[in-house]
Order: structure tokens, then C-alpha cells, then sequence
């Protein structure tokens, strides 16, 4: 519903762009207004849209041009390249992919250190050397459920479980990965932090995924509170 | 059971070689024959045109002899501990300089081979081989793992009581002897190296004629203070027992340009820059790469990477050397080191593929290719988070 709606806009618009380009509100920072759609840079998605004819429709819409980091190369991962953008700091994007690259390099390199230590084919099959999958179960692993938030009731501040949306959820489990790599000695590096709790967090152990039963504990806890949501 | 064997060799379904294998009674493993980028030969005289492209192992005790204290790059020795093993590319450059040093006639003086080529592109590991198969041959291994570490980030400098205006590189120096007592341990006990003049260091500290060459090494080791000036009489001992017949010499130094590279980081007690001439180290290694001696070959490498980040400009030979350089080794071979080519490219792949360093996904050939250059370094690098 809302798909169509939103095309019939942007057909609207599209043919009228020149006259009402000065009276519309631009959308914030972004150079584009908000009628443009979002491109499609993979290869695989873009024969899906020419085998099942979407594509006619969005020959002649508007579209973004695509960002820096949205390449058609095989080996690119919309997830990755969001937590290199979770990483960043101060808009230093090329530190921080170069400490993600290297942080994956560390992964690979403790994960195959442990293949070749272990004997027997069953028990080599079972250790995953790729730093990709890994990165995703130890997302996956850390995204809490619920949240607290603060309610104030009567004058009293309330912590209130709250259920939280994926999105959120992802948010939440990046940045205390992040937090979890940066909270170390001076003398280690961040990477090899990151690479370390990455992988304990693909085993279901270490410290982030401790913060995420701690906090579920406390939901727990705070359930009285619950009703404070909605009354 | 014939008419087949014919009838499966016209339609080239089994080469000759491998129906050999076949048929007798030494077990061929199932995966050699399968990895088509690898070689079992470790032999490097054994290593012709049709092993170009493959890897080869370096067997453990001969890295340990050759390798542990430098020689090989400090991100290829990373991967070599992460690989579990040490391999070597087999390419055009060192196989070539095998083959010279092969049929050269001794008895002419030092051919000098220069190798050089961009940034990352293999000439360290070029020389590696060399190293390799000069060991496997019984060669005397001069050896300088990176001119560099000396010029620009040397441990310590200090004036040299010998010699008015001249800087030593005390520490340096000793690690070095250590490093050429460890790579020739097997050659310096023969009974018949040996001294051929006498030394006085001090007072109390002669080293006698005739006396053995490895305690020459261990003098310079033990009384650091003169290690410089141990390498130099050193490098004149080599040369004589060369030229008399009792050793054959492979002098292979990495980063030989940065001898003739003013700008360095080591400095008088005046804090004044010293020029890499002035630096007693280098006479010695000027001596050995001269031309008025025999039975030895000299494979030098010249590397953007030893000068000063400002001036790595261009990688050719007569800039680096620049013209003292070019005119010190002048009839030299220059062997130009390239970048992968596509089947080298490929077996590379297959290797990191084998070694589980890169997970496969078609089409990752051609985007790496792409995206390196082909260049050996750029390569590693780009496979590495993939």
C-alpha cells in the first residue's frame, strides 16, 4: 500500500519537478529531497527487478547516486559496512575500515591457528574460519530482547522493560561490541580486541553477551514496572 | 590393457609422467596430484620453466638455518606462521638468477645481479630462493637481510676509534655476525678456512694467522666494540679464500641502494648526519661487491623502501644507486622483478584457497586481480579481511 503511494508521489512530482522544486522542503542535511529512491547497486538485485519487471517502473524515477562504500563486488556486506560506520570516529572512515579489514585479518588468523591445532577432521570441520559469519552470529548472539527505559510516574523515575525493535536491537548489540574492543589495555590494539570479542561473542560467551543477560536479568527484575508503559 | 593405456595417452587424458606413477608401487598421494599450483621438489636446482607459477615447501630446518634472524619480510613471515608452513613462489627473476649462477664460470670475476622492480612486487622473496639454493649448494652465505635497519633505524652509533670521521654501528654489526655464524654454521668448521693474516685489536686481543674463521666471527660477537672492524677483516678473508678456491661465495644483500642514500638517521656525536660511505659497516660490503675477485656471484636488491619516504620516487636502478652506486657495481645484470602474471595470479589464489586464507565466491579472481594490480604485496593485503 504504502509502495504505491509512494510511487504515485514520486510520478507526481517527477513531472511537475521544475515548478515545485523551489517551494519543497528539503530533507534536512541531505542534498536530496525525500521523493528520491534509494539505488540499487547489487548485481543480483537488479536481474531479480529485470526478470520480474520491476524494473520498467523505476526507469524513471529519480534516484540517489550511490554511496561510497555500495559496490557490486561480491565480497561486500551492507552489514559490515554499517558497523565500519558504527566504528567511525570523527568522520575517519578510512581508519575505520582499515581497523575492521584488520580486525577480520586477526579473526582468520587465530581462527585457522586453531584448525591446525586441532586433530581429526570431524572436530576441524566444526571451526568456522570465516571472519564474515563469524562477524554475523556474534551480532546475532548480543541482540537483546528488551530494554529499560526511564518513566516517570507520580515523581518517581521508573526503569521499565521496554520489547525493542530489530533495528535497535542491532544498534545495541554493534556499539557494545565496540565498547567491548575499546575497553582494553593501552598496549592492545583495538582490532585484535574487537577480533577477540567477536569471536567469543559467535560462541555464545565473553563479556558482551554477558551485558545482554545482565540486562535481560534486570527486565526481569523490574517486571512490576512493566504496566507503567501504558498506564 | 595396452590398446587402452595408448588409447587414453593419444586423447592426452593421462600424461605419461603420471601413468608412470600410476602404475608403480610408490604411493602417490591423491592430493598432489590434484593441487596443481604446488611442486613437490624442494630441491631448487631441480626447479625448470615448467615449475614456473608453483610453490614449493622450504623445508623447516633449512628456514631455521637460512631465515631465523631476518630474510624473509615481516608480513610474509606472519603468513608463513599463520599457513603452518613456508612456501615460495617459483618465478621468472630467481629462477633465472639460479640458472646463471648454474653454468657461470668461477674462475671470472663477480657477476653482479641487480634486482629490482615496484614496491611489493618480490624481490626480498626473489632472494630468498637464491638464498635457498645457495645453501642446498654448499655456498658461503654473505647475507644482509635489510640494508635499512642499518641506515635508517640503527640501534646505536657511536665514532670509531680506528678511524678519524668514520661512524660504527656497534650492535648491528654483532647481530649481523651472529646472523652469518648461524647461516654458515656448517661451512666454518671445515678444517681449511682459516686466516690468512694477523689481526691486532688491542693490546691483549690478537686474533693470530691461520686461525680459524669462526673464531674471527665470534671475537667480533663477543667484543662488540670491534665488531665493525671485524666484518671488514671479515669480508677481506672471504675474498682470499675465494679467490684460493676453498669456499664459493653467494654475497646477497637486501636494500643495497640505501649505501648510497645520503639522508640517513645515523649521526655523529655532534649530531651531524653521516653519509652511509663514512659509516664503517659499508666498506666491507663495498669490498665484497668490487669486482676484483673471483668464484663468488653477488645478488643485490634495490628497494624504494630503504630511502626516505620523500624521495621514493621512481624504482629503477640508476636512480636509487644513484651515479656512486651505478658507476661502484657497474657491469651489473639487472633483473627486473614483475608483477604476477595471470597463471601466477591464479596459483596464488589456489594456494590461499587450499590454506583456507580466503573464502571462495566466483568471480573473486578477476575483482582481486582487479583491485591489486597484481601486485604480490597489494594482493596479501586485499585477501586479507576477505
Amino acid at each position: 500500500m504504502f509502495g504505491v503511494v509512494n510511487t504515485l508521489k514520486n510520478q507526481f512530482f517527477n513531472s511537475n519537478l521544475k515548478i515545485i522544486s523551489n517551494v519543497i522542503q528539503h530533507n534536512g542535511m541531505s542534498q536530496y529531497p525525500t521523493y528520491f529512491i534509494q539505488p540499487v547497486y547489487k548485481k543480483e538485485s537488479q536481474e531479480e527487478l529485470i526478470k520480474s519487471g520491476e524494473l520498467q517502473k523505476l526507469t524513471h524515477l529519480p534516484t540517489r547516486a550511490a554511496l561510497v562504500d555500495q559496490t557490486c563486488s561480491a565480497s561486500h556486506d551492507p552489514l559490515v559496512s554499517l558497523f565500519i560506520n558504527y566504528c567511525m570516529r570523527k568522520g575517519d572512515k578510512i581508519l575505520a575500515r582499515e581497523l575492521v579489514e584488520t580486525c577480520f585479518e586477526n579473526i582468520k588468523r587465530m581462527q585457522i591457528e586453531k584448525y591446525h591445532k586441532t586433530t581429526g577432521e570431524e572436530n576441524k570441520a566444526k571451526i568456522d574460519l570465516d571472519p564474515k559469519s563469524i562477524f554475523h552470529k556474534a551480532i546475532e548472539n548480543c541482540k537483546p530482547v528488551l530494554m529499560l527505559t526511564p518513566i516517570k510516574r507520580g515523581g518517581v523515575r521508573y526503569q521499565v522493560p521496554v520489547p525493542i525493535k530489530d533495528k535497535k536491537a542491532q544498534f545495541l548489540s554493534m556499539n557494545w561490541l565496540i565498547d567491548a574492543g575499546m575497553d582494553k589495555d593501552k598496549k592492545v590494539r583495538f582490532h585484535l580486541q574487537l577480533a577477540r570479542e567477536l569471536i567469543d561473542a559467535s560462541n555464545n560467551t565473553g563479556r558482551v553477551v554477558k551485558k545482554k543477560h545482565d540486562l535481560h536479568r534486570q527486565c526481569e527484575a523490574n517486571r512490576a514496572y512493566a504496566h507503567y508503559r501504558w498506564s | 590393457m595396452y590398446a587402452t593405456t595408448t588409447k587414453l595417452l593419444i586423447k592426452n587424458v593421462i600424461k605419461p609422467k603420471l601413468l608412470v606413477q600410476r602404475f608403480s608401487s610408490a604411493p602417490v598421494l591423491l592430493s598432489d596430484k590434484l593441487q596443481k599450483f604446488r611442486t613437490s621438489e624442494s630441491n631448487c636446482a631441480n626447479h625448470t620453466v615448467d615449475h614456473l607459477g608453483l610453490f614449493y615447501k622450504v623445508p623447516v630446518e633449512d628456514r631455521k638455518h637460512i631465515f631465523t634472524l631476518g630474510g624473509l619480510p615481516k608480513s610474509f613471515d606472519v603468513q608463513t606462521k599463520t599457513f603452518n608452513e613456508t612456501c615460495l613462489m617459483i618465478r621468472q627473476p630467481s629462477l633465472d638468477i639460479i640458472n646463471c649462477m648454474k653454468n657461470l664460470d668461477f674462475s671470472k670475476p663477480v657477476v653482479r645481479f641487480v634486482l629490482y622492480g615496484e614496491m611489493g612486487s618480490g624481490k626480498s622473496l626473489a632472494l630468498a630462493h637464491v638464498l635457498h639454493y645457495a645453501y642446498q649448494n654448499g655456498f658461503l652465505m654473505v647475507h644482509v637481510p635489510w640494508v635499512g635497519l642499518w641506515m635508517r633505524r640503527c640501534k646505536e652509533y657511536s665514532n670509531s676509534e680506528t678511524k678519524e670521521g668514520y661512524v660504527d654501528l656497534n650492535l648491528d654489526a654483532a647481530a649481523w655476525l651472529l646472523n652469518f655464524k648461524t647461516q654458515n654454521s656448517h661451512l666454518l668448521t671445515q678444517p681449511d678456512i682459516k686466516t690468512d693474516v694477523e689481526y691486532v685489536w688491542s693490546k691483549r686481543e690478537v686474533t693470530p694467522a691461520g686461525s680459524d674463521l669462526l673464531s674471527l666471527v665470534e671475537h667480533g660477537i663477543n667484543r662488540v666494540k670491534y665488531a665493525s672492524e671485524v666484518i671488514i677483516a671479515l669480508a677481506e678473508e672471504i675474498k682470499k679464500l675465494s679467490n684460493k678456491g676453498v669456499v664459493r661465495t653467494l654475497v646477497a644483500v637486501d636494500g643495497y641502494n640505501a649505501f648510497f642514500y645520503p639522508n640517513t638517521r645515523v649521526y655523529t656525536e655532534k649530531k651531524e648526519v653521516v653519509h652511509p660511505q663514512k659509516v664503517t659497516l659499508t666498506e666491507a660490503f663495498m669490498k665484497l661487491t668490487d669486482f676484483d675477485w673471483k668464484n663468488g656471484v653477488a645478488v643485490l636488491t634495490v628497494d624504494e623502501i630503504a630511502i626516505a619516504e620523500e624521495d621514493q620516487t621512481c624504482h629503477l636502478p640508476r636512480y636509487l644507486l644513484r651515479k656512486e652506486g651505478f658507476e661502484h657495481i657497474d657491469p651489473f645484470v639487472p633483473v627486473p622483478v614483475l608483477n604476477y602474471t595471470h597463471k601466477e595470479l591464479t596459483s596464488c589464489m589456489d594456494y590461499y584457497r587450499e590454506r583456507k586464507w580466503v573464502k571462495d565466491y566466483p568471480g573473486l579472481d578477476e575483482e582481486v586481480e582487479f583491485i591489486s594490480n597484481s601486485n604480490p604485496y597489494k594482493l596479501m593485503k586485499v585477501c586479507a579481511p576477505l
